[in-house]
């Protein structure tokens, strides 16, 4: 069973906001909400400045999943983590949770200040009717049903996004780090998040919870 | 007395008010999500595989997958 997880390579990413901009239009993400975003670090210094691409990591042990609680959100068996917008009450809780700063919330909604919140799907839409209107309006498009992978990855320019199945993007990633390797170049060794959001080698795969077990489910 | 009935009658309901009329907490149930193997309703479904057939996604996502891989579309 494919386990769908992002990688950033920070020796490609240039900072382009392609995959920013890609999320935004293609999900049609309101104004004030961005799924992804392009952090930069030691901006400006020569030979130090790092792009990282960053939406939900789509956690194996999720912070969100554990803090919400009203328990809007379930992990699917392709271990992506997703919620009810339904169910969700804007309280932002999970937004203290991610360490990644994944859930957005607009500044005005029907909650007061904030809206329910709205995260990156990894284009796997919500409990909504795949494909239907309802569930874009929502949650956006759901790629994976379409036999697709996220768009922010699949058109990253420079290769430095890639989504999919845990193990074949951890062997694309791990190629080109043996790759620099052989050229003489040691850098970027370490996925960005990818130790926090998946655990080491010895964590467990996680269990895929609730709404996929729902008797009704198909 | 009268007045002691009188209070647990207005406490009660008081706290009728806390609670959650059944056809509300049914809604708000989690609802079971179809997997994306099952295929979307709309005419964007790419063509090489066969909605409902899981072996036939899952290959076909994996095969999507190597496209991000350009060690193996140099080849």
């Amino acid at each position: 069973m494919a386990r769908m997880k992002f990688i950033c390579d920070t020796e490609r990413c240039i900072e382009c906001n392609g995959c920013v901009t890609a999320c935004k239009n293609d999900n049609e993400v309101p104004w004030g909400v961005n799924r992804r975003r392009v952090v930069t670090v030691n901006d400006g210094i020569i030979g130090q400045e790092k792009s990282v691409s960053v939406a939900c990591m789509h956690c194996s042990d999720a912070p969100c999943m554990a803090v919400c609680p009203v328990d809007c959100f379930y992990r699917t068996d392709e271990g992506v983590v997703l919620h009810d917008k339904d169910i969700c009450i804007g309280c932002g809780y999970c937004s203290f949770a991610c360490p990644f700063g994944a859930p957005q919330f607009l500044s005005k909604g029907a909650f007061g200040s904030r809206s329910k919140m709205d995260k990156c799907t990894f284009c796997s839409g919500g409990p909504e009717e795949n494909g239907s209107v309802a569930e874009f309006e929502k949650y956006g498009r759901n790629r994976l049903a379409e036999g697709k992978l996220p768009l922010c990855a699949e058109m990253c320019s420079t290769k430095a996004l890639i989504g999919g199945d845990s193990d074949i993007i951890t062997d694309i990633f791990n190629n080109r780090v043996a790759t620099r390797e052989k050229n003489g170049h040691y850098p970027g060794s370490k996925a960005f998040g990818w130790t926090t959001a998946y655990g080491g080698l010895d964590t467990p795969a996680p269990t895929p919870t609730p709404a996929a077990k729902i008797p009704g489910a198909k | 007395m009268k007045v002691k009935t009188l209070g647990l009658c207005f406490t009660a309901a008081l706290l009728a008010a806390c609670s959650e009329p059944p056809e509300i907490a049914a809604k708000a149930a989690k609802r079971p999500d179809v997997a994306p193997y099952m295929g979307a309703n709309n005419g964007f479904v790419t063509k090489n595989w066969t909605p409902g057939n899981q072996a036939s996604w899952t290959e076909s996502i994996d095969q999507r997958n190597q496209g991000q891989n350009e060690y193996s579309r140099l080849k």
